[in-house]
Formats: C-alpha cells, structure tokens, sequence
C-alpha cells in the first residue's frame, strides 16, 4: 500500500523575505481585486440575495431555458439550471431584484411556464421560493459584518492570550486575515456571491486555518529541538490535516453541485479555496515570521 | 479491561448507547414516533417543505405618557378621528398605579410628527408634563402588542388546520423586532393569507339616521359569539359562517334592531345584497378589518322573532362572505380574534419549500454526507497505511456525529440544511484533531509506557483545547446574533467542538493507547 508522505521542504534555501514575498503578493492582488470591486459595483465582494433583498423561484418546468424570462412582467437578473441526478424534469433557479412582489412572481410562474408532466399533481411548477425584502437584507448585511468582526477579533485576542508574544501572534492574525480575505476574492472571480453559507465557510475559515498555525507556533515555540526539526514535524501533522479537510471539502463541493444543493456546494467552494491559501500562508508567511523572530535573518545557503 | 484507565471509552459506549436509543426507538423524544420516520430526528422547513414567513409589526409607540385625566374611550376615538385611521388602530395601555402608559398607532399613513402633533392636540402630556416632540415618538411596538400578535397568529394557525404552524418573535442585533411565522408541510399562499389580514370581525347594522345621513351601530362582535360553525354555502349570500351568541350578544342583539325599526319598517329591506354599504334602507353588514363582506336584510319572520323578544331562546345567526377564503377567514377571525396591529407586507421575507424538493434535499445531504467521510476516510488511510491508526480515526469521527444527532434530536431543533453544514464543520475538525493526538503519540518511536503516552497525548491536547477554544469563540457570536440560518450553524458546532473535545477525542486517545502500548 503507498502512503503519502508529506513532502520535505528545504527552508534553508530561501532568506524569510523570499518565503513571505509570495503570500504577501497574493494578499495585495486580493486586496486589489476587493478593491477594485469596490469601484466599480460598490460593494467589493458581489451579494447574493440573501444581502441585497429580492426574490429567487426554483422552478420545474418543459419551458426552454430561453423562453422562462418571458412568463415574467418582472425582470429577471439570471437563470440557472440545477442538475439533480435524482429528478428527471428540468430545474431552474431564476433570481429576481428587490423591487418584486414574491407572491406575484411565484403566480406567473404557475400561470405561465409549462407544467414538466402530465399530472399537475405531481409536479408543482415553484418548488421553493425564497423573497427577502430590502430591509431585511440590509440587517442580515450587517449583522454578518459584525459577526465576522467579533469572530476575528475574538480569535486575535485569544492567539495573543495563547503565546504572549507579539510577533507569534500577529502571525497568526495575518495569515488568518489573508485565509479570508484571498476566498473572497477568489469568490469575485469565480462569480460566487456572497451568502449566508458563504459567510459561515469564512467562519468556519477562522477556525480551521487557526488550528495549522497554532500547531506550528506551538511545535515551534513551546517544543525542544531545532527550528527546522520542529517546523519538519509540525508540517507532517498540518499539512496532512490540512489536506484531509480539502479533500472532504472538495468532495462535498462537487457532490453538492451535481445535487443541486446551493448552501453545501458554496460552503465547499470557499473552503477549498481558503484552505488552499492557509497551506501557502502557515508554511510560507507563518513560518517566515517565525523564523526570524527565532533565528533572526537568514542568508540562503 | 482497566475500568479506571479507560472510562473514557466506556463513557463514549454508553453516551453511544444512550444515543442510539434517542435516535432510533419510537416515542422516546417527546413526539408520536409516528408514521414511517426512520429516526426520531425533526427536520426544518428546509428539509422538510413548508413556509417560513418573517414581517415586522406596523407602528408605532409613544412611551411615558401621562393619562392623568383622560377619558380612554373619547381619547381613543379622538386621536383615530384627528389621525382620520380607524380607532383599532389606535391603542393603549396603562399602569393602573402610575397612570402612566403607552399609546400605539398601527397605521403606515401617519408620520411621527403627526403623531406627536395629534398627542398634543387630544391633550396628552408626558410623565414629566411635558408636550410631545417628534423625539417622543419610536418606531415599532410593545412587547405586549407583539406577544398578542404571536399568541393570536398561534391561535390562527390552530384554527385553520395548520396544526404544526407556530408563531415567535425574533429580534435582528440591530434592534428591530418581527414576527417568525413557520408552517411545515404547508404551501405560502394559505400562510400569506392568513397574516395578511389583521382578521377582526363585526356585524355591523346600517340604517337611515335622523336629517337623511346614515347611521352605523355595532351589533356583534366577538365578545358576543359564543360558538361559530363551519363555512358553508349560504342562503342570502354564497357563503356563510353559522354562529350562536351568547346571553349577553343575543340581548344586545334584540336591542338594538329593536330600537332602530330593523323588526318593523326596516324587515326584509330591498336596499340589501352584494358586498356594498347600503345608501338607504336597513341592513346588517359582516365587516371584515373595516371592509364589507356581505350584506343582508333582516328577513320577516326572523324579524318577528326578534320582535317577540324570543331570539335569545335561540340565538344562531349567519355571517356573509363571498367567497370560501372569506368566510373562513371569517370564521378563523372569529374564533382566534384579530392582531391587535397588522403586519408589514413590504418588509417581509418569505422563504417556501415543496415538499417533494425537500425530500430530495434529505436524501441528497445524506449522500453528500456519506461520501465526504469516505474522502476523509482515503486520506486517512493513506496517510498512515495502518488501519489501527486510520479506522478507529474514522470511527470516531463518526461517533461525534451519532451524539451530535441524538443532541438535536433530544432538544428536539428542527434539523436543516445550515446545521448540516455544522455537522460537516464538526466532522472537518474533528478528524484534525484526531490526527494531531496520532501524531503525537506515534512520533519519537514507539510507545513503550503508559507513562510517555500520557505526556505525549497531554501535549497534544494542548493544540486541541487550543484550536478548540478559538472554533467556540469565532462562533459564539452567531450563536447568540439572531442570523437566520448562520445561528442554528454555530449553535451546532460549538456543542461538536465541545462534544468532541470534552468526550470523543480523549477517548481516541485511550482507544490508541490500548492499540500501541500493549503491542
């Protein structure tokens, strides 16, 4: 049977600025990305119905993909076909903006757009719908934005309470930062808005991407031996935790796409990618941060 | 077996056990056990189908103000005259102590200074005597209007046949209140409907006054009404609610149609029919939230009755409706009673589910589930290529999950789709830390004394507590915020990190042990 070893890195080849130049570029090209969403749609990641208000139908209908925008007086900001293995009759989720009356929309769906069988009976045309109104949205935006807050700063304060030393400690809070921040922008790219079960896989974030440095920090910090013997015996543990979680995240992110399951898929989507960004940031900007806060500057060999 | 060295393991089995009766035997938990369900957990709307619907109260509030000297019932209908609102839209409520007390508008068409204006105007004055400026004047309602509101829309839904229908508030960090309203199983028009209508129910009398206007008296309400029947095709209108009235209702009742020649010259009126106010004639109007449902005369014989003061021998009288829709609505309004202010249609959010979705949602979730495991399970194995080390690691993850489930099921939380996401959360970490006390362990060579694997698994505990603790506190905050989905999510996995840390993990711990040590 093969086992998968962690593979060994040679940190003594590269000085610390080198190690953390690459994570610190990517952060900025987040940054920038945010940023940049920022100017141009006023919010800088994109907000899912959840944040904006309006209205979202799943529909199953025979009507072609094409034609659904014409059942409705209202306009329709996108469709998207759901494939569910399990269903044979064609699913749609058709989003609304916030303006529209739910009651009304979910109405001219059934009026409008053609039964998937025979028996209306047995196949409802509006599976689920979902309305939420401005107001509403504007409150859930920003009690997300607190949460978030509140959960950031309260695992900061608990990383100070955890080593008592500054540079230990703001290498957890960076790296923790940039592991929310580089999925965001990620999401902007890949045209995942941001939702309640987006928020809460960034929460989840803040947990998981804190376990790795914790273990570093401690192996390193708080353990006898030498700063590469511990980091080599700290990355076999991480690393492998690290990639379990990616591999159950990923493997939810697809069997949740093919089911349909919108809250699941997203959650997994933005876990990989911050999970993906934690292993760059503990091992590389972590590490760097800790290696001249233990050894001082390193001349590569 | 050494019991002392290993109660963890068997606290784990017997936490299992108890579990899986939880879980799996009919009746345990509270509920029926009932037809068909695997297990003995409950499932929320979104895995269930059904509609949630959440709305803010309309109004406002006044707080502190002095009812020294004030009439209540002139006060009353003088501000719902200068505010031109019906007086149900305006309340009160006083300390009978202080005279001290709240008044109410539940009416969008007023603005806050208008408000404060007609509060001056009507000759209220604050607790400390003062005139009542814009600042006086709060958004939202009491706490006791929205309570009534909640116990009248749980009532409602008992009555309209939405049994498993309940009603709360719930309050956004921000501070604004609104009304959860939740029918599994059930469709959004019906639950629409019946929060649309704030559902007071009168029978009006209508009938030339003095000078040629038209007069109006109340001729039963509620209070009068002692029981009300079924909706059914009716006679003078297309359908109507049977009701008897009680000793007080039917005197009344013969009182004033009496009095105002209803049982003389006004039997059998012309000018009656449809859903219109009558502009001559006499005619008993059925008015639902200040509209007309139906209009009727008083027939002749029945008028007679009436006449003969013999209609409290048997006091049944019919409510018209148009509709079917109507007079239930009716019929719900009579027996539940109105919302003492109505609901605010713009600032409501609807979420519904066909059931059939939902189904699939279960069954899908589930194999989500499954197959991520077997993906942590690979790795795992993998890893470390050594069974001992790798199964028992899975298993364990597995059993959080089984106690986790039984918790849910025990406090009875409806189950959806965000405390799923809990459970994978719960299930992501807890194998991380499975393999950090591995890890530890194994490393440095072999165990060779109980003694090297209790420092060992010490030190690897301090990581987990660690790790632990920061999960709990960057949750804490959600659990507490009222976010909708995100709170039932963290209340999840917190209790799994605590579930994990307090009990599984350290039994792995002896699990390993007893694998290594004794080798």
């Amino acid at each position: 049977m093969s086992k998968f070893e962690v593979p060994e890195v040679d940190y003594t080849r590269y000085s610390n600025r080198q190690l953390a130049a690459v994570p610190l570029a990517v952060l900025a090209v987040a940054l920038v990305v945010l940023a940049g969403w920022y100017v141009m749609f006023g919010t800088p990641v994109s907000l899912g119905t959840d944040f904006t208000g309006g209205t979202e139908l799943t529909v199953q209908t025979d009507t072609p993909r094409g034609e659904i925008d014409q059942a409705f007086e209202a306009e329709v900001l996108s469709t998207q076909r759901i494939r569910d293995p399990t269903s044979n009759n064609p699913t749609y989720v058709v989003t609304f903006g916030s303006e529209t009356n739910g009651t009304v929309l979910a109405q001219q769906a059934t009026d409008n757009l053609e039964p998937a069988c025979s028996n209306p009976e047995n196949c409802e045309i509006v599976l689920s719908r979902q309305t939420v109104s401005p107001a509403f949205a504007s409150g859930a935006q920003n009690t997300a934005i607190l949460g978030l807050v509140v959960a950031f700063t309260g695992m900061s304060l608990l990383a100070f309470g955890l080593f008592r030393t500054f540079v230990p400690s703001v290498a957890i809070v960076i790296s923790a930062f940039s592991d929310i921040v580089i999925p965001l922008a990620v999401m902007n790219l890949l045209g995942i808005e941001l939702s309640l079960g987006t928020v809460a896989a960034l929460l989840m974030l803040v947990g998981y991407s804190v376990d790795s440095d914790i273990l570093l920090n401690n192996h390193i910090l708080r353990r006898s031996g030498g700063f590469y013997e511990s980091t080599k015996r700290a990355m076999d543990t991480g690393v492998t935790m690290t990639l379990t979680s990616i591999s159950a995240m990923a493997v939810m992110a697809v069997t949740a796409t093919i089911f349909g399951i919108d809250l699941m898929a997203s959650i997994g989507v933005v876990l990989v990618l911050g999970l993906t960004a934690d292993l760059m940031n503990t091992y590389m900007l972590n590490l760097s941060l800790l290696r001249w806060y233990k050894l001082g500057e390193v001349t590569p060999e | 077996m050494n019991v002392r060295e290993n109660w963890r393991v068997i606290l784990l089995a017997i936490m299992l056990v108890s579990s899986g009766v939880v879980l799996f035997v009919p009746g345990v938990v509270g509920g029926s056990g009932d037809s068909g369900q695997i297990s003995n957990l409950q499932y929320g709307i979104q895995l269930d189908g059904g509609t949630r619907l959440r709305a803010p109260v309309v109004g406002m509030t006044a707080e502190d103000v002095s009812f020294a000297g004030q009439d209540q019932g002139q006060a009353r209908q003088a501000m719902a005259d200068n505010l031109s609102v019906p007086t149900r839209d305006v309340y009160f409520q006083v300390n009978r102590e202080t005279g001290v007390g709240t008044v109410e508008v539940f009416n969008d068409s007023v603005s806050e200074t208008e408000f404060a204006t007609v509060l001056n105007q009507v000759g209220f004055r604050t607790s400390d005597d003062g005139q009542f400026g814009e600042g006086d004047i709060r958004d939202g309602v009491t706490a006791d209007t929205r309570q009534q509101i909640v116990d009248t829309l749980d009532q409602k839904l008992a009555e309209s046949g939405l049994t498993a229908g309940s009603a709360r508030v719930a309050t956004t960090p921000q501070g604004q209140n609104y009304i959860v309203v939740e029918a599994p199983n059930q469709g959004a028009e019906e639950l629409e409907r019946l929060v649309a209508q704030r559902g007071s129910v009168e029978l009006v009398a209508r009938y030339p006054g003095d000078n040629g206007t038209m007069q109006e008296t109340t001729l039963v309400t509620r209070e009068g009404i002692d029981s009300i029947g079924s909706p059914e095709p009716g006679d003078s209108s297309p359908y109507q609610v049977p009701v008897v009235l009680n000793q007080e209702g039917a005197e009344r009742f013969t009182r004033v149609l009496n009095e105002n020649e209803f049982t003389t010259t006004g039997a059998g009126s012309t000018a009656c029919g449809g859903a219109e106010k009558n502009d001559r004639g006499y005619c008993l109007l059925t008015v639902v939230d200040g509209e007309v449902a139906s209009s009727h005369s008083l027939a002749p014989s029945f008028a007679d009755i009436i006449r003969a003061n013999e209609f409290s021998d048997d006091p049944r009288f019919v409510m018209g409706a148009q509709s079917r829709g109507e007079a239930e609505t009716i019929a719900v309004g009579l027996r539940a009673g109105s919302l003492r202010a109505p609901l605010d249609t713009e600032g409501r959010q609807v979420y519904t589910l066909e059931p059939a979705l939902a189904d699939r949602f279960k069954v899908n979730s589930l194999i989500t589930g499954i197959i991520a495991v077997l993906a942590v399970s690979g790795v795992v194995y993998l890893r470390y290529g050594e069974p001992r080390v790798a199964v028992p690691m899975v298993l364990t993850a597995l059993a959080e999950v089984v106690l986790l489930l039984a918790f849910v099921s025990a406090v009875r939380l409806p189950l959806d789709l965000s405390h799923i996401a809990g459970l994978i959360a719960v299930i992501g970490t807890g194998v991380d830390d499975l393999i950090i006390i591995a890890d530890e362990v194994m490393a440095e060579g072999d165990v060779n004394s109980a003694r090297v694997f209790q420092s060992r698994f010490r030190k690897a505990f301090w990581v987990i507590g660690a790790a632990a603790a920061t999960t709990i506190i960057a949750m804490a905050p959600l659990a507490v915020l009222s976010l909708g989905d995100l709170r039932g999510f963290a209340i999840v996995t917190i209790l799994g990190v605590l579930i994990g840390v307090l009990v599984t993990r350290p039994a792995y711990g002896d699990i390993l042990r007893w694998l290594s040590v004794e080798k």
